[in-house]
């Protein structure tokens, strides 16, 4: 398998994680007031957190794919 | 000088700044068609960014966004989840769409479909369905803004001209400078947005409560319901979820996305702009904190609007000073203005190419496009004014309503990019099945499990695509690869076609 196609693969799952943790099930777990983080209750937090995993694998895709040259 | 004047004054100032900056923009490009319409496809990643931006958040996001978390809670947070996860099929299909149309010169998400198909009434099928998407979220930023105007004026600007003054502006430069008079207002009006929104959200939490921790240790106190799902009107997750995954997909089928696309410098500008977008969710904290403060604050007269928290809980109750009152109410008219701008424009470029056009006057001289485009400007931007004159319905109903309509995209757009044997009878089928059972269950009947509708009319649209493309006869391999192969090229080795190819002919 090619270095491409494992990338692919990679973070298709990554995203797909990142996705299933945003709807059900995955956001059923974070379904709580406690503990606050930030002042925000954990399941406001949880979709804090999840939209900057989204933005953390973007910033890998891209070096992956463009890192190197400029 | 009574306070309502100064909020005017400095609104009016801003609308004139915006004005001047959008004419300011203007260039020659203009004149022709592609220049109108794709900036000359050469918009670089700052302007790209900021009319993506200025594009989702929109007057929305200051009224609907806190209305929902005002009115029901913890199921608001379904817009900071699409909002994060909505560009991301945008980094596979985005430079194929990118590709194809600076290969075939194409200029509207139709146009590469129709060709796909080799069908033009399937581009006034789609000229249709978008059409009918973008009313109705136009109609909602002016909504937004002839309210916004009403309520930061105290009811001395009435609806009715706080939309005009809005929109006649928008149309203005739209008219005037085309893709990239919009670029350059929505740099300014983008960074006023970020700016406003915090520095409210963390405003009205202190006012009402002393912080922010402290006001939601106030509502867990008092009305905990709020705080997590399903939230105070018992919202399911089937709903939630399907209401994400609709505007997730949908995102990315707005057609003003693929113009923008083909007006993109290369490849890398439009990943970059992926990278940063989720970043964008961001702004809808303050926003829905906004909306959060709102619960204890009316909990004993209830709202009998919750889109309207917002500017009654900045304007009536917190009596913040109008200096203050005016900057807001400029952030939240750049939201509406910016996308009201973008629709009026795409949605004008829609009806004009890819159904008058495209069907019936093929022959047309290109210079006369581009006046009946402007000409439809004004005429969608006046016929949106109308509706919202009579008929200010819900602003997160009139919303997922467009992110139903498009998401029926969704099946032709994969397609045309990896399935070879899609033929043009499926892609028929497809589309009108899904667009029939999403109104269907709009507004007919209740979908099953409440599930949003766009999602069931999707799964009808994919099944009956796959379908029927099977059942019949395959199209040519050799117009399919085209576009399947096609989209594999990177965006730099077309560009290096290109010019080898110009250079051999002046040589």
């Amino acid at each position: 398998m090619d270095r491409g196609k494992k990338v692919a693969i990679g973070m298709g799952v990554y995203f797909l994680v990142c996705t299933l943790a945003m709807i059900w099930p995955g956001a059923v777990v974070a379904n709580r007031v406690e503990p606050l983080v930030f002042g925000l209750p954990f399941f406001f937090f949880w979709y804090v957190l999840w939209v900057f995993m989204v933005f953390v694998g973007c910033l890998i895709l891209y070096r992956l794919e463009h890192g190197g040259k400029e | 000088m009574q306070d309502w004047m100064i909020v005017t004054g400095i609104t009016v100032a801003y609308l004139v700044a915006v004005l001047l900056i959008g004419l300011m923009a203007r260039n020659q490009e203009s004149s022709t068609l592609e220049g109108y319409v794709a900036g000359g496809r050469s918009i670089g990643l700052f302007i790209l960014f900021f009319i993506m931006g200025a594009e989702i958040f929109s007057a929305f996001a200051f009224l609907g966004g806190p209305g929902w978390a005002y009115g029901q809670g913890a199921p608001a947070l379904y817009l900071m989840a699409y909002l994060g996860l909505g560009l991301l099929p945008w980094w596979v299909l985005g430079p194929k769409a990118a590709r194809l149309g600076r290969k075939h010169g194409y200029l509207t998400q139709a146009d590469l479909i129709s060709d796909r198909f080799s069908s033009k009434g399937l581009s006034a099928i789609i000229a249709l369905v978008s059409v009918g998407a973008f009313i109705p979220y136009l109609t909602l930023q002016i909504t937004g803004a002839g309210y916004l105007f009403e309520a930061a004026t105290n009811g001395n600007v009435p609806f009715w001209l706080g939309a005009l003054a809005a929109f006649v502006i928008v149309t203005v430069y739209v008219y005037a400078s085309g893709l990239r008079g919009i670029g350059w207002t929505n740099v300014v009006q983008g960074i006023i947005m970020v700016v406003v929104a915090w520095v409210l959200g963390i405003a009205v939490a202190n006012r009402f409560y002393g912080g922010v921790g402290p006001m939601f240790r106030e509502i867990q106190a008092e009305a905990p319901q709020y705080l997590t799902m399903p939230g105070a009107e018992g919202m399911g997750w089937a709903a939630f979820s399907s209401i994400i995954l609709v505007s997730a997909i949908g995102f990315t089928m707005w057609p003003h996305l693929f113009m923008k696309s083909y007006g993109a410098d290369s490849e890398k500008t439009i990943k970059k702009t992926i990278v940063l977008y989720p970043l964008y969710g961001y702004l809808l904290i303050p926003i829905l904190i906004i909306g959060f403060a709102g619960i204890l604050v009316f909990q004993d007269d209830p709202l009998s609007n919750p889109d309207n928290v917002l500017p009654e809980l900045v304007v009536s109750v917190a009596d913040f000073s109008p200096w203050f009152i005016g900057i807001m109410l400029s952030g939240a008219l750049a939201a509406a203005m910016s996308t009201g701008s973008n629709l009026a424009h795409t949605a004008s470029t829609v009806l004009v190419r890819d159904l008058f056009v495209a069907v019936f006057r093929q022959d047309m001289p290109e210079s006369r496009v581009v006046l009946l485009t402007k000409v439809f400007v004004v005429v969608i931007s006046v016929f949106a004014y109308v509706l919202a004159l009579f008929n200010p319905a819900s602003l997160v109903g009139l919303l997922l309503g467009a992110y139903g309509a498009v998401v029926q995209f969704f099946p032709l757009i994969v397609a045309v990019f990896f399935w070879k044997r899609a033929t043009k009878a499926g892609a028929f089928a497809g589309l009108i099945s899904g667009s029939l059972v999403m109104l269907y269950f709009s507004f007919l009947a209740p979908p099953p499990f409440e599930i949003h509708a766009g999602i069931c009319g999707l799964v009808v649209n994919t099944v009956v695509l796959v379908g029927v493309s099977l059942a019949t006869k395959p199209m040519p391999s050799e117009h399919v690869s085209k576009f399947v192969e096609g989209s594999k090229a990177s965006l730099q080795d077309i560009d290096e076609g290109a010019s080898a190819r110009s250079d051999a002919s002046t040589a």
